[in-house]
């Protein structure tokens, strides 16, 4: 299905307050806050905060001190390293003297590290700490552009000597006397940046080939400083959680730019396995999530109300059936019923209230999901509680380009381009992106940009559809799509979002590209399986153990027949097979999100899949769970 | 299985407030040694403890052979052929040495047997049958050691629990304590559950060993192959691959695999 396609036009350079690149805006912006807090980290285990005008001193120490060493406008400079308080002052210190940034995911291993280096040309490596250093030093013989690499961290480099490689304070200080000597040096500097100059560089995985570095452009992120549409409009009040690696552009444009905006205040997460205990500590008033987070969320409730009380279980069971039926009127676009309004607010008060707190969502009045497709059952359970959350889509190369309205439940869109947004279905079904808040193209690689921005458009990649309403509906990848050996053609992500519901489940593949039947290889949800090995005395050991209990298999066999009543008989999961190996973010198989990714995963397991299609064996179809 | 000694499924054992062991399984056949390794505050010592009835377990179930042993009195548990060697050695200060090992054969009525057992430990552990009658107090951290598993002998014991015999002594002591327990497992059969910290020389001792962290099992098999593994090497054998600038500070991530 195809629409009509919109005509030319230029991009359109947006401003805020009159200034039109990020660095413009800081210096700005910094002037009217002061004081106030922009961002806090915890130290030692007590939160710290730390204030704007600190945050200007630490990017005009970082800013002069780089161009003490040497950079020039145009510069690369590398980040490797955990989200900290040093990733934030480097990333706008860098900005300031016209550099661009180019965050490397802190799972990277030494080739990837040094591939990026190489490929952006670094000049400069902000390193976290130790073992990133080390990731560096591995390869440092490759790295002949990198005038100076800066350790945040110094434990265990006291002694250490290395005429190339400083500390960050050291830094600071060379900083600190550059600006007393060059005063307003940086501040006409900045004024000479351009809004099509690049800022940021972000390498996107490349699930084929190498990785692809996206230029992104200033025009790109000041327009993205205007994509949350009112009532989302962040506010200086409004407190985030930044757990997500700053490196990725979502990440980046929710708590780098968007604060910058607005002035809304963003708090470090202390490690991604601390994310549930620091939501729970500061009950953030927007929450940007990707969907497993909100997959976490859910299965622990789930796994703690299966050891409530009798009376706790039906309680929650009835305050979540009035819940319900409130969210399927609301989707269905139906007031609910007075009474289900009234029973709703006793709900919320009783049950859902601490559920919320729990969760550390009770303050929360802007949730959204991004980065991935999220299940359908998984927003509606969160509306029953009375949580609506938005979801956007966007990749690196297009920026956030659509989001779901307030008020408006859709489960199964993406929501409404945003203005500065146009969007078209070409003839195969691709979706087509022209922002205000595209990137500019890939890094050294001419041809695979050419691919990608035909005509002014983004090629997504992804298969969609256009609600008359205008609202976008995600089908798949293009190159996901399984089309059977019967001839028919399936989308994966709809099934595998399915699968992840199930609180068993942390993600999953399914397999099935011209085979005869449709294939999953699952990955257990390790906290919830063992609890549920724990709870049901069934004994395990190791992870690998768990995986081979049959009592565990018959319990994803259930989850998965489950699932596929959801689906006719050409869509469902005759045989699955577990992943017994525990995989973490180092894992090339896991995305730094913690995705499986689709390609690695069907190579690596490749003897599992097929065992699954093994001759002989009919496939025995996983029957629905019993209920 | 008739040849299963112990087994353990899915055992949580709390202290207080505290569930020091969450869920944890394990088995031990006839004949075998088998090492359980951990830090400090794994939980080894508790799952010993637990084993041989000292703490009480609130869920799971330890199978003796096949019977439910799990809540019950220590005194029950030994005379089920549970001997237990506690950390510390915990011999009778007071005692003599012939008097700490007769008390392992407390519930044993064989005179004939008891005789026989009592010169297999003075074989064993030659120190001992110097110093009969010698206070326990007066023995040597090492001949203390010995004492407490020449004690755990005399009651024929179906298993041993040893817990940490390597606490505090010298490395030679060590050597020859560790040598005497797999003659012990040798020669008379005796099938042992071995706690220890030292990693290198629990994993040449045993067959197959389990490790412990915080309270659960991450990793199992056979010893040769846990000395094998790259989390086991860095982890519990000190083995770092040198890093570029000769030493590091900073660990990997454990994966156990």
């Amino acid at each position: 299905m195809s629409t009509e396609r919109p005509p030319h036009r230029e991009l359109t350079i947006h401003q805020i307050a009159g200034c039109d690149t990020t660095p413009k805006l800081f210096l700005k912006k910094v002037a009217e806050r002061g004081e106030r807090t922009a961002l806090r980290e915890k130290e030692l285990g007590l939160w710290q905060s730390y204030s704007w005008n600190t945050f200007h001193e630490r990017a005009m120490w970082i800013a002069h001190g780089l161009r003490s060493v040497g950079l020039v406008p145009g510069d690369v400079v590398a980040i490797l390293s955990e989200d900290c308080k040093e990733w934030v002052w480097a990333d706008m210190g860098t900005m300031l003297t016209g550099g661009v940034v180019c965050g490397i995911y802190p799972t990277s291993q030494p080739p990837q590290v040094s591939f990026c280096l190489q490929d952006s040309r670094a000049r400069v490596l902000f390193v976290e700490n130790e073992e990133q250093l080390d990731k560096y030093l591995e390869v440092r013989h490759e790295l002949t552009e990198i005038l100076r690499v800066y350790y945040i961290d110094g434990k265990g480099l006291r002694g250490y000597k290395d005429p190339k490689i400083q500390s960050v304070e050291a830094l600071y200080e060379d900083g600190r006397k550059a600006w007393a000597e060059q005063q307003g040096v940086i501040e006409s500097m900045v004024q000479s940046i351009l809004p099509e100059d690049p800022a940021v560089i972000v390498y996107t995985s490349g699930t084929t080939g190498k990785p692809k570095g996206a230029v992104i452009p200033h025009r790109a992120l000041m327009f993205q400083m205007t994509a949350t549409p009112t009532p989302f409009r962040l506010e200086g009040k409004d407190e985030l959680l930044t757990y997500l690696p700053l490196c990725h552009l979502a990440e980046r444009l929710f708590s780098l730019s968007l604060p910058l905006a607005t002035g809304a205040t963003i708090n470090l997460a202390e490690s991604p396995a601390s994310v549930p205990m620091n939501l729970m500590e500061l009950s953030p008033t927007v929450v940007f999530g990707v969907p497993r987070i909100w997959e976490k969320s859910y299965s622990r409730v789930v796994t703690l109300m299966s050891e409530a009380s009798w009376a706790g279980k039906r309680v929650y069971a009835a305050a979540l059936a009035v819940g319900k039926r409130r969210a399927d009127a609301l989707v269905d676009g139906r007031k609910p019923s007075r009474l289900d309004e009234v029973l709703f607010s006793l709900a919320d008060r009783f049950v859902f209230h601490n559920i919320k707190q729990m969760l550390g969502l009770d303050k929360a009045r802007f949730l959204v999901s991004g980065a991935a497709p999220i299940s359908d059952s998984l927003l509606r359970w969160y509306l029953s509680l009375g949580l609506p959350i938005a979801e956007l889509y966007g990749q690196t190369e297009t920026g956030i380009a659509t989001i779901t309205r307030p008020g408006e439940f859709k489960p199964g869109t993406v929501g409404l381009a945003l203005s500065g947004v146009d969007l078209h279905i070409a003839q195969n079904g691709e979706i087509l992106v022209r922002s205000d808040g595209q990137f500019s193209g890939y890094l050294n690689q001419p041809e695979r940009t050419a691919e990608t921005v035909v005509g002014g458009w983004v090629h997504t990649g992804d298969v969609g559809k256009l609600d008359p309403d205008g609202s976008l509906r995600i089908t798949d990848r293009i190159k996901d799509i399984i089309i059977t050996a019967g001839g028919k053609n399936i989308t994966p992500s709809l099934i595998e979002n399915e699968l992840k519901y199930s609180a068993y489940i942390s993600d999953s593949v399914v397999i099935g590209d011209r085979r005869s039947f449709l294939t999953a290889l699952v990955m257990l949800d390790k906290e919830n399986a063992e609890h549920y090995a724990q709870v049901h005395g069934i004994p395990f050991t190791d992870y690998r153990s768990l995986c081979a209990r049959p009592e565990i298999l018959a319990l994803v066999e259930a989850e998965v027949g489950h699932v596929n009543q959801k689906f006719s008989s050409v869509e469902q999961v005759k045989r699955f097979r577990l992943i017994d190996v525990l995989l973490t973010a180092e894992d090339e198989e896991l995305t730094p999100t913690m995705k499986l990714k689709r390609n690695i995963v069907s190579q690596k397991y490749g003897m599992l899949i097929d065992e699954m299609y093994a001759s002989g064996a009919s496939p025995r179809p996983a029957k629905p769970a019993e209920e | 299985m008739s040849d299963v000694v112990l087994e353990i499924n899915n055992l949580e054992t709390y202290y207080g407030p505290i569930m020091a062991i969450r869920g944890v399984s394990l088995k031990v056949n006839q004949g075998e040694i088998v090492a359980v390794l951990g830090a400090n505050g794994a939980g080894k010592t508790t799952l010993l403890k637990t084993i041989s009835g000292a703490l009480n377990s609130s869920k799971g179930e330890i199978l003796l052979a096949g019977r439910p042993v799990q809540n019950r009195d220590p005194d029950w548990v030994a005379a089920q052929g549970v001997a237990h060697v506690p950390e510390g050695r915990e011999v009778f200060p007071f005692l003599t040495v012939y008097e700490n090992l007769m008390l392992g054969a407390y519930r044993r009525r064989d005179a004939k047997g008891i005789a026989g057992d009592l010169q297999m430990v003075y074989e064993y552990f030659p120190a001992l049958k110097e110093r009969t009658s010698q206070m326990a107090c007066y023995l040597s951290g090492g001949q203390q050691q010995m004492l407490a598993i020449g004690r755990a002998c005399m009651s024929r014991p179906r298993l041993m629990l040893l817990d940490e015999p390597s606490l505090g002594l010298s490395p030679v002591l060590v050597k020859s304590i560790f040598q005497v327990i797999r003659r012990l497992n040798q020669e008379q059969g005796i099938t042992v559950l071995l706690v220890e910290q030292n990693a290198v020389v629990a994993l040449q001792t045993s067959q197959r060993a389990y490790v412990m962290e915080v309270g659960g099992v991450v990793m199992d098999g056979a010893s040769a192959e846990l000395a094998q593994s790259e989390d086991i090497r860095e982890f519990y054998l000190g083995q770092k691959s040198a890093g570029v600038r000769g030493t590091r500070r900073w660990k990997k991530r454990k994966t156990w695999r």
